[in-house]
């Protein structure tokens, strides 16, 4: 390829590189350029124009605005998902090739299928999903929507392809990601001039539809089939530092690419009926916005949804730890594609997947912090373990069908791994598992030897110091209990609300479990209450039968078919039904705030001995006012928080009888209960009380939730007491806050209580007028000091040197002293920096960066706010943020989309805003695109994409007029925006879509058919179509007119009295009054007399109206390899073209051949006065017309003699050869005649000739003789003197 | 489209108004069985029947339906709509029962709202519109909602039993809201007042006055009470007099106080010095619990910061009213938001009752009527 006589190196005449040159040239001849041109030559760039300069000076201030975004607040969480990178091209371009090379290249694995998103760590801080995106404009929608990079493959031996394209054209309606593109098949160029020529054309035709100077990368060619390694790496280094701007959907919109699906549906249901709707979860990286658990989702190809349950799993394929290595290692480098078989062994809430690749996508959990996994896994656990163990599925291949426990009979597959671990730990296997983020599977494996597990739990929550320290808590409350109306306790009120934190992160607990337990824990509530001992371990133990009757339960409701598989399991339930020890402690507390929540009854009972202490702690917690009485009806449920305290408290004392008894136990228990322990204490300390009261559980959400999944083996409904019982649901309702005792204000200790309220109080530390000004004495009076001191201190004047020396030898006396100097001289320094600061930016800062400031700030605090709360927490107050690896279960999906699912199509969450999940009429600005061949018709289906979705729907085109009316259009307009209103999903405003005719089928030309943006949403709109109503007079006055026709009756009439009507004319007129004669007739005046032949028109507006047409392209749900071949409604043309009908046309439409009448006029006629003005000239000539010639002057006809007429043919004859004759003379003549005048012009010429000659002679002579005089002038004197 | 799961039921006609007020905001339908179910005169009354009118006068497509009982209310809202409206409401409530909803309502419609509510302007019940105006919109203030628009203004003064007061409220609208950081009150640098009297002797409000400062006057000099008595066909239908108090702080919180005279025939006739010192003693009250806002306007707040873009809101409110903790339990059944809560216990200051320091992260809400230009 390269070309055998090489260039000669050309030396710079211009550019950085020849002015370095120059400057140095200019430096070694000793000229330098000690002074810039400025200052050499002032002159040349003095102020020549004031209004020049001010202009110049205008553009640059202009430009450096242009440069300015609007401020955004960077919500970018600090682990951010991996970045989607979409590869997309026409067929055969090297899409694959090139994925794999890129996977290759990072993770030095060679993937032989790609199917769906690979996810891959490309560096320290960033993580990449690529996904292949084919020419299915189906897809090509999907992605673009999700995409962060685009890298665009184009075959550079043949040009772009119009899916390169259309894909532009989506990506820069759908926020415009960034686009890289990619040249591959260069290797097919023979001749470099040809291949450069042609790299050349491509960039540039692909900088003026991306942004000039657009990334465009040359793959040279394959090397076995692969692309070079060097190559490769640079694309590879490119996209990993790449930087993206935030794009406004995307960052407003919480999405995934889900990269796993599984299907959680009851074997039983699909064998009873194949076609039932499924249940399946889905797996991904969370982008975009919080995600909030509940919420409504869009599946693009198949619909909504709204989320059943989210939960959050460790991280597949996390970012390395932060290490100062520039480099991964090899364990680093992970990919993770379970749909391409790739990612290791899978934990799941209530499966294990395992893959037997060789990756490195299954890492053994850190046993470095082992306490915080415990309390984690406390936390999370959401059901017993032998719940999870009936419902656990092992998956062998990411793409097989989970096995249940029933179905497993050799576990010899995956069961080695499992060991391997097992044996590391020898006897205390189950701890292990417990440390583990997926501990209650791998604790699932091996239940024979789970039993002593409840025990071992229960000390670890309370052996250890913290044991007496919740005793003590716990007796102090109880006499609490007893002594309502003490005023005190303040600090066990506190205490108490630290307690109750577990129930509260594990509220979500108590919906998951059946109803089984509800009823047996109410008893344990009932027998808590007594607080007697033998009650409490009767609490403890009942748990455990309800753990039985659970599991009991929940095999009956799986309906297991294996009735081989189903007896083991019943086996192994049976012997783990212990095993659920560690959660029975929390469920307790859970259940009973539920219990508490749903019984009423119960409640009330409770009431009267908790209102006193309710009161007390809120909302009025100080001492003064104990004996306060509010009875508020909807602090009701505060008071069962407040039991629910003293049984946590309860629970606490039997843990450390538990813990007592197991003093026995092994020594690295007791360490690690001990941390588990002071991380629960932790956690409680960092969230109140107040937060369980208000969300605690009794939340409409969730009860909601638990009317509706409470069913005893299928067969009875727990019937709950209703919950306006809770509160007075029918009471008044006002917001203002009453009170019913209020403080004495008449007494100065409750008057000093709010004494620093206001400005006269006392005044902050910070903030006392007094000190602020002393301070500021202080600083100003030795500011000096500080500067010579710091600085100059050799040069600093004497007294100042003297303080100088008096303060070091003060500073050697006391150390402490010293400090606190060194501290007030920091602080004075701070401060001055401070000051300088502000001065200084005072002059410098501009509304920009104000603005900017703001957001930073704003974006500091989202930060800040709940970085120091574990996950857990977090996903409560902000929902699950982006970053994290998520399941989301969904319920009522179609069958047909796991029947028929193909992971080479992406499946995208989109997150709903609020309201975003409803229909209601959209306008939008709308162009048809400049490539797109037909014009667009009202009424005709068309297929928009908007948000996330894609649909069909029946559109109607309007033009705005200029008084605001929506006209309709039919067709759009070839060249200019227009209107387009449709029915269908609500999305913002400002969203822009594009709609395409058809998405089956590929047709070569360009496929989007129109663009535009979302302008305004509503629940009616108001397009009209004219409408001409037309009329005929009957009766003509002389202005007024009777004109029937135009109506049907005297009350459609009545509808438009005094409207404007015309004639065909011109003549305006109005409607005045319905006439009774015929039916619809009225009366109307006019500015004229109307005619009968007139017809009298009246222009309306008729409403049309949308059709409610929404039908979302559900092509995800067709078979695989068919994906493409959706087609929705067909439009008329279609229609008619698939039948065969043809359109009957209006013969008024049609056109015919003008015929022209010919005109007549009659003749003018000019009266005979005006005709007798006239002058003559024009005075019409009435001379009469040579009429006939009377008989008496007509001259007979001459018959001639036989010999006059040979007389007559003979001098005929003569005269004919005379002329000819004649005509032959003249000739001559005029023949000798030019002769003659030839003849005559050349001795013309001659004679000119001549006399020029002789001219010239007697010219020159005189020329001649008179130099001759001139000569003889000039010399005459001299020689006169001579 | 709407998924089951996606409407809402509830049972009690108590809270009506938060969560007819939720509903539209979220776009959920909602289902408020057994309303007064159990009650002689079962149903709606008339001024939550009026209540609902007026929701439909201001938005666009909403379905209502109420059984032959109404005991049973469906709302499916539509889309916010505004405009100029006028609207008579029932004089069993104040007008201050229909104007809190709209102050949650109004920056979210297509047209910038301009309504004419007619009825009780002042009553012993509801939030009076005096409070509304000097403490309620100071916090919409807060969130951007600011501009020449937004004004509350008292025509007449409509005094229980007969009414006949007016008010013109108008509010411009916004697109998105501010997150806001109100975590200092401030120090309260002066104390405002309006002493109202119709159809009584306009002595009363200059004796209501006297007596409201001779409270007020041992913590802060700054205090100026304004005497409004009107006159005519601005008086009303029914005699009344009634003090309204506010206290502003440095940093721009207000916090309201207010106490009315007992109905025309209704109860016993109320000392005007006793209002006074009663009212002024209830500012007092309110100032000992606190707050960035005062506890007539909290669940205003927490919704404006739920509505807010994805950035962290912070406001540091007095005890929680019972009417905010069941505001909060409707946000996050209807927009899945918990707020978080942290208890800041008073300590040794001398600076009223706990505080409670309430944080969330808004949900990213976007005004959907707003037309595009």
């Amino acid at each position: 390829m390269e070309t055998k006589d090489q260039k000669k190196h050309r030396k710079k005449n211009s550019g950085p590189k020849a002015e370095k040159k120059k400057k140095r040239h200019l430096q070694d001849l000793q000229l330098g350029d000690e002074e810039d041109a400025r200052k050499r030559n002032p002159k040349a760039f003095a102020v020549q124009s004031a209004v020049r300069m001010a202009r110049s000076f205008h553009r640059t201030q202009d430009l450096k605005t242009k440069k300015h975004h609007i401020p955004v607040v960077d919500r970018t969480p600090l682990e951010p998902p991996p970045i989607v990178v979409v590869v997309m091209g026409p067929p055969k371009v090297g899409k694959s090739t090139l994925i794999q090379c890129l996977i290759r290249n990072f993770t030095r694995q060679k993937l032989t299928e790609i199917r769906g998103p690979v996810t891959i760590v490309s560096g320290k801080k960033r993580r990449l999903t690529i996904i292949e995106c084919g020419c299915d404009i189906n897809m090509m929608i999907d992605l673009a929507k999700v995409a962060d990079l685009v890298l665009m493959l184009i075959d550079a031996s043949f040009g772009f392809e119009m899916e390169t394209f259309e894909f532009l054209n989506i990506c820069q309606v759908h926020g415009f990601p960034k686009i890289m593109g990619v040249l591959t098949h260069l290797d097919s160029f023979k001749y470099n001039k040809q291949l450069k020529k042609a790299k050349k054309r491509l960039k540039h035709r692909f900088w003026t539809e991306v942004y000039p100077g657009a990334k465009l990368f040359y793959l040279s060619g394959m090397v076995h089939g692969e692309y070079q390694n060097q190559e490769i790496h640079n694309l590879g280094r490119f996209i990993t530092v790449m930087k993206f701007r935030p794009l406004t959907w995307q960052t407003s919109h919480p999405y995934i690419l889900a990269d796993r699906m599984e299907d959680l549906t009851n074997p039983e249901d699909i064998r009873t009926n194949a076609k039932c709707d499924r249940k399946v979860s889905l797996y991904g990286y969370l982008r975009g916005a919080h995600l909030k658990n509940k919420s409504q989702i869009h599946m693009p190809g198949v619909g909504d949804f709204a989320v059943s349950d989210i939960s959050f799993l460790p991280d597949p394929c996390a970012l390395p730890e932060q290490q100062k290595k520039r480099c991964l290692n090899e364990k680093e480098k992970l990919v993770y594609a379970p749909l391409s078989g790739v990612g290791g062994v899978l934990y799941d809430k209530d499966a294990v997947y395992v893959d037997l690749g060789g990756s490195h996508g299954f890492q053994e959990p850190d046993e470095a912090s082992p306490t915080h996994e415990l309390v984690q896994s406390l936390i999370s656990t959401h059901s017993t373990i032998d719940a999870k163990m009936a419902s656990s599925r092992v998956t062998l291949f990411s793409d097989s069908k989970p096995l249940g426990s029933e179905d497993i009979d050799n576990q010899g597959l995956w069961m080695p791994k499992e060991e391997k671990q097992v044996d590391l730990k020898t006897g205390r296997v189950r701890r292990k598992a417990i440390f583990g983020d997926e501990e209650d599977e791998s604790g699932d494996s091996d239940p024979e030897d789970d039993e002593e597990m409840p025990e071992g739990d229960r000390m670890e929550n309370s052996s250890g110091d913290e044991t007496e320290e919740e005793e003590d808590a716990e007796v102090t409350g109880k006499v609490y209990m007893a002594d309502k109306g003490a005023k005190r306790q303040r600090l066990e009120m506190e205490e108490d609300s630290e307690m109750d934190l577990p129930a509260f992160a594990d509220s979500d607990d108590d919906l998951e479990r059946s109803s089984g337990d509800e009823g047996e824990e109410e008893e344990a509530d009932e027998s808590s209450e007594e607080e007697g001992s033998d009650a409490e371990e009767r609490d403890n133990l009942e748990p455990k039968t309800i753990g039985k009757g659970n599991k009991a339960g929940l095999l009956h409701s799986n309906g297991l078919s294996d009735g081989l598989n189903l007896e083991k399991t019943m086996k192994k339930a049976a012997l783990t039904t212990s095993d659920s020890g560690h959660c029975t402690a929390e469920e307790a507390f859970a259940s009973e705030d539920e219990s508490e929540g749903s019984s009423s009854l119960s409640t009330e009972e409770k009431d009267s001995e908790n209102e006193a202490l309710v009161r007390k702690k809120f909302p009025k917690p100080s001492q003064a006012v104990s004996g306060q009485k509010r009875a508020s009806e909807s602090l009701i449920d505060e008071t069962s928080d407040i039991e629910d305290l003293l049984k946590e408290e309860e629970e606490y004392k039997e843990a450390s009888n538990y813990s007592t008894e197991t003093s026995g136990a092994l020594k690295w228990k007791e360490d690690l209960s001990r941390k588990a322990a002071e991380a629960f204490l932790r956690q409680q300390q960092a969230t109140p009380n107040l937060q369980k009261l208000i969300y605690g559980t009794v939340t409409e959400d969730n009860e909601e939730e638990d009317e509706a999944g409470e069913e005893l083996g299928g067969l009875f409904r727990v019937s709950q007491p209703a919950r306006e019982c809770k509160y007075k649901a029918d009471s008044l309702d006002c917001s203002r806050f009453h009170l019913e005792v209020p403080h004495d204000w008449d007494l100065e200790e409750v008057m000093d209580s709010i004494r620093d309220c206001f400005v006269t109080g006392k005044w902050e530390e910070d903030k006392d007028a007094a000190k602020i000004l002393a301070e500021d004495e202080e600083l100003y009076g030795d500011f000096e000091d500080l500067e010579t001191g710091d600085v100059h201190k050799g040069a600093s004047g004497l007294d100042t040197q003297t303080e100088d020396v008096e303060e070091e030898i003060k500073e050697e006396i006391d150390s402490s002293a010293e400090e606190s100097a060194k501290k007030k001289h920091l602080d004075k320094k701070r401060k001055l920096k401070e000051m300088f600061d502000a001065e200084y930016d005072e002059g410098e800062s501009t509304y920009f960066d104000d603005l900017k400031g703001e957001m930073h700030r704003q974006a500091q605090l989202n930060r800040a706010e709940f970085e120091d709360q574990d996950d857990e927490a977090r996903v409560q107050y902000e929902g699950f943020r982006p970053g994290m690896y998520i399941r989301i279960e969904i319920e009522n999906v179609p069958c047909e989309f796991v029947l028929n699912f193909d992971p080479h199509y992406p499946i995208i969450l989109g997150g709903l805003g609020n309201s975003e999940g409803s229909v209601g009429y959209v306008q939008m600005r709308l162009k048809k695109h400049r490539w797109y061949k037909k014009i667009l018709k009202s009424r005709d289906p068309i297929i928009f994409s908007v948000g996330w979705r894609r649909f069909q729907t029946i559109p109607l085109y309007y033009i705005e007029d200029h008084n605001g009316r929506q006209r309709l259009l039919k067709y759009t307009p070839q060249h200019m925006h227009c209107g387009a209103a449709f029915w269908g999903p609500i999305t913002p405003q400002g969203t822009g879509f594009l709609a395409v005719q058809f998405v089956d089928g590929t047709t070569p030309d360009f496929r989007i058919a129109a663009t535009g943006i979302v302008l305004d949403l509503d629940k009616s709109i108001k397009i009209v179509k004219k409408l001409k109503l037309t009329g005929f007079p009957y009766k003509i006055f002389k202005n007024t007119s009777f004109i029937k026709g135009m109506f049907n009756s005297a009350l459609e009439v009545a509808k438009f009295e005094g409207a404007v009507i015309r004639t065909v004319s011109g003549i305006r007129g109005q409607i005045k009054k319905a006439l009774r004669a015929p039916e619809g007739a009225f009366r109307a005046t006019f500015e004229d007399k109307l005619l009968m032949s007139d017809i009298v028109f009246m222009r309306t507006w008729y409403p049309v109206s949308i059709p409610a047409f929404y039908n979302p392209v559900t092509s995800l749900l067709k078979p695989v390899g068919e994906k493409d071949t959706w087609s929705g409604m067909r439009t008329t043309g279609q229609l008619r073209l698939a039948h065969r009908v043809k359109l009957k046309a209006n013969k008024d439409s049609l056109y015919k051949p003008i015929v022209r009448q010919k005109k007549h006029f009659n003749s003018l006629h000019i009266p005979k006065a005006l005709q007798k003005a006239l002058p003559f000239k024009t005075k019409p000539k009435t001379q009469a017309k040579a009429g006939k010639i009377p008989k008496d002057r007509r001259r007979p006809a001459v018959i001639r003699e036989p010999h006059e007429r040979k007389v007559l043919a003979l001098l005929d004859a003569l005269s004919t050869v005379h002329s000819q004759k004649m005509k032959k003379a003249k000739e001559q003549r005029h023949l000798h005649n030019k002769e003659h005048f030839k003849a005559k012009q050349k001795e013309e010429e001659e004679k000119l000739k001549r006399q020029k000659d002789l001219r010239k002679k007697l010219f020159r002579i005189q020329g001649q003789k008179e130099k001759r005089n001139q000569k003889s002038s000039l010399k005459g004197p001299k020689e006169q003197l001579k | 489209m709407a998924t089951p799961s996606h409407s809402l039921s509830y049972a009690g006609c108590n809270f009506l108004r938060q969560r007819l007020v939720l509903s539209t905001l979220s776009g959920r339908p909602v289902k408020i069985r057994k309303i007064r179910a159990r009650d002689d005169n079962p149903g709606l009354r008339d001024f939550e029947a009026s209540f609902i009118r007026l929701l439909d006068k201001i938005t666009n497509g909403s379905r209502i339906e109420i059984n032959q009982t109404g005991t049973t209310l469906y709302y499916q809202p539509g889309l916010l709509y505004g405009g100029s409206v006028e609207h008579d409401c029932s004089v069993l409530r104040g007008i201050g029962y229909y104007l809190e909803s709209l102050l949650c309502l109004a920056p979210f419609m297509k047209h910038p709202l301009r309504i004419v509510l007619r009825g009780v302007t002042n009553d012993q019940v509801d939030p009076s519109v005096d409070v509304l105006k000097t403490t309620a919109l100071p916090v919409l203030k807060q969130f951007g909602i600011d501009g020449e628009s937004l004004e509350l203004k008292i025509v007449r003064r409509g005094m229980p039993p007969g009414g006949g007061g007016e008010v013109i409220f108008s509010c411009p609208i916004r697109k998105v809201l501010k997150p806001i950081q109100l975590t200092d009150p401030g120090k309260i640098k002066r104390i405002r007042g309006m002493a109202y009297s119709v159809r009584v002797s306009p002595q009363m409000a200059n004796r209501i006055v006297d007596s409201a400062r001779s409270i007020l006057n041992k913590f802060i000099p700054d205090i100026y009470i304004y005497t409004d008595h009107m006159k005519g066909i601005n008086s009303g239908k029914s005699p009344g007099f009634g003090l309204s108090l506010v206290a502003e702080t440095i940093n721009g919180t207000f916090l309201g106080a207010e106490l009315t005279s007992n109905p025309q025939g209704q109860g016993v006739a109320v000392l005007p010095e006793d209002l006074g010192r009663n009212c002024a003693k209830l500012l007092l009250e309110e100032i000992y619990r606190g707050g960035c806002v005062d506890s007539t306007n909290q669940s205003l707040a927490l919704l404006f910061m739920t509505l807010g873009q994805q950035d962290v809101s912070k406001v540091l409110l007095g005890p929680l009213s019972p009417y905010t903790i069941e505001f909060l339990r409707h946000l996050k059944s209807f927009f899945q938001i918990m707020f978080k809560i942290e208890t800041k216990p008073c300590g040794e200051e001398r600076k009223g009752g706990d505080k409670v320091l309430m944080t969330c992260v808004g949900i990213g809400f976007s005004n959907l009527s707003k037309t595009l230009k």
